[in-house]
């Protein structure tokens, strides 16, 4: 069996562009595109409290489903424009600070700290539209709840 | 007292059965009547003729076996109403199985028809998500909906939900 050799160079050519077609892709897919998340500080409660703003009515729909609280109210709310592979903070409370950070595959990590001291940190996929919540009891008979969402 | 009881009144004193004061009164009473002297002297004749002709009679059985009957049948009788009380064997089994065993049937019923009936939250446990915790101490549970539009990280940690007054200004 004979091999042509007609056509070398043009072989060549075709498997280095297919090559370089492919490493660069995957390091577009590697890069994280900058995000906007929003963070809420929420109170979950039983009792009607007219003095304080209620969440946002998605949010409200989304832990009514779950949890057992029938008011929730905004207690703060921020919004962080977070570049690739960076981490962006923001103070909810006089306690309560979270970190965010936005990384690849549409990945972020959201760090929760109380008093400087980090209590958790969660990595997932967040995708427009969905939610991710941190949350714990109170010393009453209510929550509280930092919501993030991303915008884009 | 009429005659009838003084008559009985002198058998009596024949036999030895009056107290001492009863027996002087009715002693005296003998002297100034005829006809109760008549009858005493009749009693006592005739008394005196039957004190050596009683013929002995002995009881076929003991006193104390007669008592001890008795006592039987009193016991018995006690029993037999104890008996009567308690409820029957069949009954008795039913009571100590059979309603235990209806009860744990009723009990196993009730909370499976509470599992089948408990609401769907769509609730799923995380899957590809990393948690990170750095205090051992704080129980956490971390679970998604099923649609996946929401992830929740519940702690049981109470944190300080009071906002900073600068900060509150500021807003």
């Amino acid at each position: 069996m004979s091999v042509s050799r007609d056509n070398p160079p043009m072989n060549r050519f075709t498997v280095f562009v297919a090559l370089l077609l492919f490493v660069s892709s995957g390091y577009v897919t590697a890069q994280a595109d900058p995000i906007t998340v929003q963070a809420w500080l929420v109170l979950g409660s039983s009792k009607e409290q007219k003095d304080k703003m209620e969440v946002p009515a998605d949010i409200k729909k989304k832990l009514a489903r779950v949890f057992k609280w029938m008011h929730y109210y905004q207690l703060s709310s921020r919004q962080l424009n977070i570049a690739d592979a960076t981490t962006e903070s923001a103070k909810l409370s006089r306690a309560a600070t979270i970190k965010v950070t936005n990384k690849k595959s549409g990945k972020v990590a959201v760090s929760l700290f109380s008093k400087g001291k980090m209590l958790v940190q969660k990595t997932q996929s967040l995708k427009p539209g969905h939610h991710m919540v941190l949350a714990g009891n109170t010393k009453t008979d209510s929550a509280w709840f930092i919501v993030l969402s991303k915008s884009k | 007292m009429n005659e009838n009881e003084t008559q009985l009144k002198i058998q009596a004193l024949v036999d030895g059965e009056l107290t001492g004061r009863e027996a002087e009164e009715l002693r005296a009473r003998l002297e100034s009547d005829g006809g109760l002297r008549a009858l005493h002297a009749r009693l006592t004749a005739v008394r005196g003729l039957m004190a050596g002709a009683e013929l002995p009679r002995t009881l076929p059985e003991s006193g104390d076996f007669h008592w001890s009957q008795i006592s039987k049948a009193i016991g018995h009788g006690e029993r037999e109403a104890r008996r009567l009380a308690k409820p029957a064997l069949g009954a008795n089994w039913l009571l100590r199985w059979v309603m235990p065993l209806a009860g744990v049937a009723c009990l196993v019923l009730v909370l499976s028809r509470q599992q089948t009936t408990m609401p769907d939250l769509n609730i799923l446990l995380g899957g590809d998500h990393e948690l990170e915790l750095t205090d051992d101490e704080i129980d956490v549970m971390t679970f998604n909906t099923g649609d996946d539009a929401i992830s929740i990280v519940w702690l049981d940690y109470s944190i300080d939900l009071q906002q900073d007054s600068l900060q509150l200004w500021l807003d």
